[in-house]
C-alpha cells in the first residue's frame, strides 16, 4: 500500500490525469466530461482548503518548541497559542455578534490595517535617502517619479492642470508596457514550469526528496 | 456609542500603535504583543473560516446528494497526514490531484490572458485611432519590444539589438519612476485609511492620541532603563 | 591631553545624515493634522474613473451584479471610498447585488458596508434575499472560483449566515453567463482567477485595486478583459466627487496631497545634501593636497 503512495510514476500519472480532466473539457464540449471536470475542480477546492488547516499545526509546533526551550519571551508564544484556541472557541458562539465579532473588529482589523501601512514610512525614508540622480537612468526615474507624484496629489491639478496629460502619458504607456512585458515573460515562464512539473522534472513539488526522486 | 464600541476603538488603537513602535528602531515587547496577537487571532480566524468553507461546500454538498464530494473530504483528511513525518507520503495523492487540477485551470486560461491577448492588444490596434491614441499605442508597442530585447540573453547584444536593449533599459527606468509613485500612493492610502478609521467620528481621536502617548512613552522609558532587550522575545 | 576638534556639521551633511525617525514623525503629523480638521480640495477626474463611472451608470434595474471583496482588511482601508461609492451607485440603480469574499479578514467588510449605506438601501427598499445577499467566504482558492464559474450552486448552497440560498434571486444564476457585471475590490488574492474563469469567458469585470497593483492590472484593461479600472483611494475620491457623495476618499485628499509633497521635498533635499556634501568633500580633498 505504501509503495503506491511512494511511487513517483503513480503520483505523476495521477497528476497528469487530473490535469487532463480539467484542461481538455475546456476546449472540447462534452457534457459528461464538463460535469466531471466541475466535480474534480470542487474536490480540488476542498483539498486546498484543508491544506490551510496545516497552518494550525505549524503555529503550534513553532510555539511549543519555543516554550519548551524556555527562550526569552516564551509567554508571548503561549499567548499566541491561547489566542488561536480562543478564536476557535469564540466561533462556536456565533460570528455575527459576541466575542468572535469583538476580536474581529478590535484586534484583527486594526492590526491588519497597520501591517501594510507601516511600509509608507519605510518607502518615504528610503526614497529620501536612496534616490540620488547619480546618472541618466536615475535622473529619468526621478523625473518621471516627480511628475506622477505631483499629478497624484489632487491639489496640483487645481493650479497646474497641464501636468495631467503628461503624467497620464507616462503611466498609460511606459508603465503599461513594463507591466505587459513582465506579464508575458512570467506567463511563458509559468507555462514552461508547468510543463516541467507535468513531465516529472520537478518531483519536489509532489513532496519527493531528491533521493526519492532519483 | 456604547461600551462595546468604545472598547473596540480603545483596544484597537492601543494594539495598532504598539505595532507602529517598530518605527522606533528597536525591538520591544509592545510590538511583540501586537505581532503575536495578530498571528494568533489571525490564524484562528483563517482556521474557522476555512472549516466553514469545507462544511458548506463539502458536507452540505454530500447531504444534498453529491456523493462525489466525499472524495474531497477523504483526500483533504489525507493531506493532514503531513503532520506525522512517518506517514507524510499519504498526502502525495491529494496533493497530486490538487496540483494537476490547478495546473489545468491555470494553463487553459493563462495562455490567453497572459500571453496571446496581451500580444494581440499590443500589435493589432496600431493603425486605428486619433493622433493621441496612435502615439500611446505606438509607444506601448515599441516599449514592449525594446524592453523584451533588454532581457534577451541567448546571443550577445550587438548592433541594432544593442541599441534596442539600451532604449528598452531607459524606457524601463522611466516606467519604474511611475511605478514608484503609484506604489507610494498605494502605501500612503493604506496609512491614511487607517488614520481615518481612528479620527472619524471625532470621539475616537482621544483614544488614538492617548494610545500614541502611552505606548511611545513606555517604549522610551523602557529603552532608557535598558529593559527593552530583556523584555523582548528572542527571534 | 588630546586636543578634541569638534567638527561642525555642514547643512549638506545634516541633509544626508539625519535620523530617519524625523521623516516618520513628519509623515505622522502631516497625515493626522488634516484629518482632524478636514477641508475640501478641488479634484480632477481622470479618464479611467470616468469610464468606471459610466459602466456603473449603465446598469439597469434588476441586473445581477457579483461584488467580490478580494482584499485583506488593510486593503479595505485604502479602497473603502471606491467600495462605498460604487455599491451606493448599484443600490441607486436598484440592481441585485451578491457579495462574495476571498479572504478571511474580509468577512467583516460586508456588514460595515451595509451599515454605512443603510439609508440608501432603505430608500430603495432593499430586502435581503430578494435584492441583495451576503455569500461570505466562497473564494478561498482558484479552484473555487473556477467551480462557481462553471456551476455556481456546486460550491454555494448557503449564505454567510448559514441560511439556504434557495428562493433568493440566485436561483437564476448558474454559470458565468448569468452575471451582468462582476465588481472586484482587490489586493490581488483571487483577481487572477476571476480574470481567467470569468473575464476570459466574456463576463464584464470592473476593478478597484490598491495603488501597488495599478501597473500590473493595466494589461488586462488594454486587452479588454476589464471594462474599467478604478485606481486606489484617489480613484475612489474622484468617484465620490462624480456621484456627489463625499465620503472617506474626498476627506482624505488633504492628507494625501501633503504626503505626496512631503516625499517630493524630502527627495529634493536629499539630493541637494548628497551633491552638496560630495562637492564639499572633493573641495576638502583638493585643499589637503
Amino acid at each position: 500500500m505504501s509503495s503506491f503512495f511512494k511511487s513517483k510514476t503513480v503520483q505523476l500519472t495521477i497528476m497528469i490525469l487530473s490535469f487532463l480532466a480539467v484542461f481538455v473539457p475546456y476546449f472540447i464540449d462534452v457534457p459528461a466530461m464538463t460535469t466531471f471536470s466541475t466535480e474534480l475542480i470542487t474536490i480540488a477546492a476542498i483539498v486546498s482548503a484543508f491544506t490551510l488547516l496545516l497552518a494550525l499545526y505549524s503555529q503550534f509546533r513553532r510555539g511549543y518548541t519555543f516554550i519548551q526551550k524556555r527562550k526569552r519571551g516564551w509567554m508571548f508564544k503561549a499567548y499566541m497559542m491561547i489566542s488561536i484556541v480562543l478564536m476557535l472557541v469564540f466561533a462556536l458562539f456565533g460570528q455575527e455578534t459576541g466575542p468572535y465579532n469583538w476580536v474581529m473588529y478590535a484586534i484583527i482589523t486594526p492590526l491588519s490595517s497597520v501591517n501594510y501601512s507601516i511600509l509608507v514610512f519605510y518607502m518615504a525614508s528610503t526614497g529620501a535617502r536612496a534616490f540620488r540622480a547619480r546618472n541618466t537612468r536615475a535622473l529619468l526615474l526621478l523625473i518621471t517619479g516627480f511628475i506622477v507624484l505631483f499629478y497624484q496629489a489632487p491639489l496640483t491639478g487645481a493650479f497646474f492642470p497641464q501636468i495631467t496629460p503628461v503624467a497620464l502619458y507616462f503611466t498609460g504607456t511606459f508603465v503599461a508596457a513594463v507591466a505587459k512585458m513582465f506579464l508575458i515573460s512570467v506567463t511563458v515562464g509559468a507555462i514552461v514550469f508547468g510543463m516541467r512539473v507535468l513531465m516529472g522534472k520537478e518531483p519536489t513539488i509532489l513532496g519527493f526528496t531528491k533521493e526519492e526522486a532519483s | 456609542m456604547d461600551i462595546i464600541e468604545v472598547s473596540i476603538v480603545g483596544v484597537g488603537a492601543f494594539l495598532a500603535i504598539c505595532m507602529f513602535t517598530t518605527l522606533y528602531g528597536k525591538s520591544n515587547p509592545l510590538y511583540a504583543l501586537a505581532e503575536e496577537s495578530y498571528i494568533g487571532f489571525g490564524t484562528g480566524l483563517t482556521i474557522v473560516i476555512n472549516l466553514l468553507f469545507i462544511y458548506k461546500t463539502g458536507i452540505l454538498g454530500i447531504q444534498a446528494g453529491d456523493w462525489l464530494l466525499s472524495f474531497g473530504i477523504i483526500l483533504g483528511i489525507m493531506v493532514l497526514a503531513r503532520i506525522v513525518p512517518k506517514y507524510s507520503y499519504i498526502a502525495r495523492v491529494p496533493i497530486a490531484i490538487a496540483i494537476g487540477a490547478q495546473f489545468g485551470l491555470a494553463l487553459r486560461t493563462e495562455i490567453f490572458t497572459g500571453f496571446l491577448d496581451q500580444i494581440r492588444s499590443t500589435i493589432f490596434p496600431l493603425l486605428t485611432g486619433d493622433a493621441m491614441t496612435l502615439l500611446n499605442r505606438w509607444t506601448i508597442a515599441l516599449s514592449v519590444i525594446f524592453m523584451l530585447s533588454f532581457f534577451f540573453y541567448t546571443t550577445e547584444l550587438k548592433g541594432p539589438l544593442r541599441w534596442s536593449a539600451r532604449i528598452g533599459e531607459y524606457a524601463m527606468y522611466v516606467a519604474f519612476g511611475g511605478i514608484f509613485a503609484q506604489t507610494f500612493m498605494g502605501r500612503l492610502s493604506l496609512f491614511v485609511g487607517f488614520m481615518q478609521n481612528y479620527t472619524v467620528p471625532p470621539w475616537k481621536i482621544p483614544y488614538l492620541l492617548g494610545s500614541l502617548i502611552i505606548v511611545f512613552a513606555a517604549v522610551i522609558i523602557l529603552d532608557r532603563a535598558k529593559l527593552l532587550e530583556k523584555l523582548t522575545p528572542e527571534e | 591631553m588630546t586636543e578634541q576638534k569638534t567638527e561642525k556639521r555642514s547643512i549638506y551633511r545634516m541633509l544626508v545624515e539625519y535620523d530617519r525617525r524625523i521623516i516618520y514623525l513628519f509623515i505622522f503629523v502631516l497625515i493626522l493634522a488634516p484629518l482632524m480638521q478636514p477641508f475640501s480640495l478641488p479634484i480632477q477626474v481622470s479618464p479611467g474613473t470616468m469610464t468606471y463611472y459610466n459602466v456603473l451608470n449603465g446598469l439597469k434595474k434588476d441586473d445581477v451584479v457579483l461584488v467580490v471583496f478580494d482584499t485583506e482588511f488593510s486593503g479595505y482601508m485604502e479602497i473603502q471610498s471606491g467600495i462605498l461609492a460604487s455599491i451606493k451607485m448599484m443600490f441607486e440603480h436598484e440592481v441585485k447585488v451578491a457579495i462574495a469574499v476571498a479572504h478571511p479578514e474580509a468577512t467583516g467588510i460586508p456588514q460595515l458596508v451595509f451599515d454605512q449605506l443603510k439609508g440608501v438601501m432603505d430608500q430603495h427598499h432593499y430586502i435581503y434575499g430578494q435584492n441583495y445577499i451576503n455569500l461570505g467566504y466562497i473564494f478561498p482558492n482558484s479552484a473555487s472560483v473556477a467551480s462557481t464559474a462553471q456551476d455556481f450552486h456546486s460550491i454555494v448552497r448557503q449564505d454567510a449566515y448559514g441560511r439556504s440560498i434557495e428562493g433568493t434571486f440566485l436561483d437564476n444564476v448558474n454559470t458565468w453567463k448569468d452575471w451582468t457585471l462582476i465588481s472586484v475590490y482587490t489586493t490581488g488574492i483571487q483577481s487572477g482567477s476571476i480574470i481567467n474563469h470569468y473575464g476570459l469567458r466574456g463576463t464584464p469585470i470592473i476593478v478597484n485595486c490598491i495603488g501597488v497593483m495599478i501597473s500590473t492590472q493595466q494589461p488586462y484593461l488594454s486587452s479588454g478583459i476589464y471594462k474599467a479600472l478604478l485606481e486606489s483611494m484617489r480613484g475612489g475620491a474622484e468617484l465620490e466627487y462624480l456621484t456627489s457623495s463625499p465620503g472617506p476618499g474626498l476627506t482624505a485628499m488633504n492628507s494625501f496631497t501633503l504626503g505626496h509633497y512631503m516625499l517630493i521635498i524630502a527627495i529634493i533635499l536629499g539630493n541637494i545634501g548628497y551633491f552638496g556634501y560630495r562637492s564639499e568633500m572633493s573641495r576638502k580633498a583638493k585643499e589637503e593636497r
